[in-house]
């Protein structure tokens, strides 16, 4: 672990330009697949659970299949589908930073819709029957319930993006770890240890618990102010 | 105002099966009986929470208000909730100082007891006029103190905006103290309906005797 | 308030580690003037033992320069009409591909220049050339057309043992600055990087197994470009070694051939790690043991050997680390093998 620590210590110092490359490259991918997750995530959480319509615990059901969907099977069907002889072929995404996003925002967002279920379902009910209690309409009740909601909000980008910061499967297969173009730290790392560099790669992975670390704390300052 | 007869069924068991009733303006009328005798049902599907069996409407298009038993807090301060139903401050401060909770008008209302939160949302529902206010235990979690001042203030309200107002209790002495007019209710039933002295002093049913007898008044 | 608290602690354990890390430093830094065992009658140190890093590499090289050992690369451009066919098998027509900039590529590998530069890697930093250019070798003198906005993107799905070895990262930079080219490489072991490229990922292929290349010209995915007169362009070479412990208890040293050597190994069930990833070196490994062991890349041929025969299914480097450690026998190639003896074992 020393001499890991010092190499992680001497990258970080040394402003190494292909590290650079990769820390940017992470940051782009993983901030930007866990806020469009959210994007998407937080109103169908929300709907699926302050409503109810038929289909929807086929719905949930599925949704808690795809939290399990190992990435690297994500990844394999994105790497088919927009391969040189996939049905997307003419996008020309494969080994992009936009593909490795897509990807982690279908891998990311039924974690932040079971999230929001799960919450919305249990304070929903107690919320709504006040609200019309008191003779609100719709769009004041659902106000209310996503002002509910923020606290939750952060708990579910936080587990989005630790999920989007850790995971290689799905952003290997279609980023196919091009050096200065798709390459992350996970990759980097997977590559890394396949090449036996196992200290570089216990550096790497100093530097992204780090980086893992000061989001968390910024997050959860931000969070600890919501509860207030 | 008239809430016409209806029957409310979960699965093949009838909870609530109530014939024509009557409720007047500027009167409060109590609902009073044993758990499970349905008065939290009847309150809900007068509220249009839930529906009766038929899902008609058993009342006319009129402006209702209802105050669940457990009224949710909203994730803000106490006097921003109470705000939520109508930006009077002015009213807001008369209503919060009535029930003793107006130094706690800038605290989180997730943060406020049991007894402050049921005191918080009556200030709420009060915000508004409506032609019915149906209140579900509103002072059950309030001290003997409290609960004084929220009949007052409910009382007053009554009478100030001329609504009717519907208050579930399991408090005879409450229904006692504040209601025109008593409903009892047992098992999904309507036992006896009259003048709350009439009733209260000299039930016509021998159900409701021992249920006044029961809790020892 | 409690979570920020936790994650401060969290933090603060972080911190301790890193202190830990510096102060294990000295201990390692004084660890190798201790190389020969402390003699019985001194009371033993309670030092603990140096960390794995500060060990001169044992592993090394015992058989090379064999003619059986030849490690050919080779480029191949991608075929722009071959039968391209998607997951289901339905042959897919229009993949496109940049057949203008894997041409240019390939020239330019095959330029002058790029044979130079080839032919001198690694000498600076070894001290030994890692690459040799084939004698009756392709050579181009075509003129190299400027990258446009169409050609400019080249894909180049190749080994890891070219990437991981330096050479691309030594080669490339000139040629894209010359001519304003992009080369993207996505780097796997052959089996993959061919895979990749037959599901019209790749516009050219550099990998080193022959049987592997053949398969892709014979099923048409690449073509003979201008200039050139077969598809699989052979312009250099290394070679692969056998490297075990110094110790070398199978007596590989001394076997009349690699053949023999592989032999001695399986006969004597000394450990072997297998890169078992389908890659270049894996194929060639396997051409290399006794035909009557029929080990091949399925796993299910060599379920009765696992006492002796570890199939790692990793990279080069960490199948290097891995015989160290278990002071096994292992074919690399040389290249590799010399980047991880520099690095002392370790692989930077």
């Amino acid at each position: 672990m020393g001499s890991s620590v010092r190499k992680a210590i001497e990258l970080i110092l040394s402003a190494d330009p292909e590290l650079l490359n990769i820390l940017s490259t992470t940051a782009r991918v993983c901030l930007t697949s866990s806020i469009l997750a959210l994007i998407i995530g937080v109103p169908v959480g929300i709907l699926f659970g302050a409503e109810r319509f038929p289909g929807r615990k086929i719905l949930l059901v599925l949704n808690r299949t795809l939290i399990g969907m190992p990435p690297v099977v994500c990844g394999l069907l994105f790497y088919m589908l927009f391969s040189g002889v996939g049905p997307f072929r003419h996008l020309k995404l494969l080994f992009t930073v936009k593909l490795m996003i897509i990807a982690q925002v279908v891998l990311i967002t039924p974690i932040i819709i079971g999230v929001m279920e799960t919450f919305v379902a249990d304070t929903a009910p107690a919320l709504r029957e006040t609200a019309r209690g008191l003779g609100f309409g719709r769009i004041k009740e659902y106000r209310l319930l996503v002002n509910e909601c923020l606290y939750s909000i952060f708990s579910a980008y936080l587990l989005s993006f630790a999920r989007a910061i850790a995971e290689v499967g799905a952003v290997a297969m279609v980023g196919g770890a091009i050096a200065w173009k798709t390459n992350v730290m996970t990759t980097a790392i997977m590559m890394y240890t396949n090449r036996g560099s196992f200290t570089l790669g216990i550096a790497l992975g100093l530097i992204l618990l780090t980086l893992s670390l000061i989001v968390n704390i910024v997050l959860s300052l931000m969070q600890g102010r919501l509860s207030r | 105002m008239k809430v016409s007869a209806f029957s409310k069924t979960y699965g093949k068991r009838t909870v609530l099966s109530l014939p024509e009733l009557e409720l007047s303006e500027g009167m409060i009328t109590a609902v009073i009986g044993p758990n499970g005798s349905g008065k939290s049902t009847f309150a809900r599907i007068l509220a249009g929470i839930e529906y009766a069996d038929d899902r008609k409407p058993v009342i006319a298009d009129i402006n209702v208000g209802y105050l669940p038993q457990k009224s949710f807090p909203f994730r803000m301060s106490t006097e921003k909730n109470i705000l939520q139903n109508g930006n009077d401050p002015a009213r807001a401060k008369e209503l919060m100082k009535a029930l003793g909770i107006d130094d706690l008008a800038k605290q989180s209302a997730k943060k406020l007891s049991g007894g402050e939160t049921a005191r918080m949302a009556l200030c709420r529902i009060l915000m508004r006029r409506y032609d019915l206010l149906i209140l579900d235990e509103p002072t059950t979690a309030m001290d003997m103190e409290s609960t004084l001042a929220a009949e007052k203030l409910i009382r007053e309200t009554c009478g100030g905006q001329g609504c009717a107002v519907l208050l579930i209790t399991h408090s005879i002495s409450q229904a006692r103290r504040i209601s025109d007019r008593v409903l009892v209710m047992n098992r999904g039933e309507l036992a006896e309906q009259g003048d709350s002295g009439t009733v209260l002093n000299d039930p016509k049913q021998e159900q409701t005797r021992r249920f006044l007898d029961f809790y020892g008044l | 308030m409690k979570k920020i608290v936790s994650l401060l602690l969290a933090l603060m354990m972080i911190a301790a580690l890193c202190a830990c890390g510096q102060a294990a430093a000295p201990a390692a830094a004084t660890a190798p003037a201790a190389d020969t065992p402390a003699p019985a009658e001194e009371p033993a140190p309670v030092e603990e033992p140096a960390p794995a890093d500060a060990l001169v590499v044992d592993t090394c090289i015992l058989k090379e320069a064999d003619d059986a050992m030849i490690n050919n690369y080779s480029l191949l451009a991608v075929n722009p009409d071959a039968p391209f066919a998607d997951a289901d098998g339905n042959a897919v027509a229009d993949v496109e591909l940049n057949t203008v900039g894997a041409a240019a590529l390939i020239n330019w590998l095959l330029s002058e220049e790029g044979q130079e530069l080839a032919a001198n890697y690694g000498f600076e930093q070894y001290g030994e050339y890692l690459f040799y250019l084939k004698d009756g070798r392709p050579v181009s003198s075509a003129e190299i057309p400027a990258a446009t906005e169409e050609t400019k993107k080249i894909r180049l799905s190749t080994t890891t043992s070219v990437n991981d070895s330096g050479l691309l990262g030594y080669l490339l930079p000139v040629f894209e600055e010359k001519y304003g080219y992009e080369v993207e490489v996505y780097s796997a072991g052959t089996g993959k990087s061919i895979a990749n490229a037959k599901m019209g990922n790749a516009d050219l292929i550099l990998v080193h197994s022959k049987k592997q290349e053949e398969a892709f010209i014979e099923d048409g995915f690449s073509y003979v470009i201008d200039g050139m007169d077969a598809e699989r362009l052979n312009w250099m070479y290394n070679y692969f070694v056998l490297c075990g412990p110094s110790a070398d208890p199978a007596g590989v040293k001394d076997a009349a051939d690699v053949k023999a050597a592989f032999k001695a190994i399986a006969d004597g069930k000394f450990t072997f790690i297998s890169r078992g990833d389908g890659s270049g070196t894996h194929t060639k490994e396997i051409s290399l043991w006794p035909e009557e062991l029929g080990i091949t890349a399925e796993a299910e041929s060599f379920k009765d050997y696992t006492d002796w025969y570890v199939s790692a299914n990793t990279g080069m480097g960490a199948c290097l680390v891995m015989a160290e450690e278990m002071k096994a026998y292992i074919l690399t190639d040389k290249a590799t093998f010399l980047t991880f003896v520099a690095n002392d074992g370790v692989m930077g």
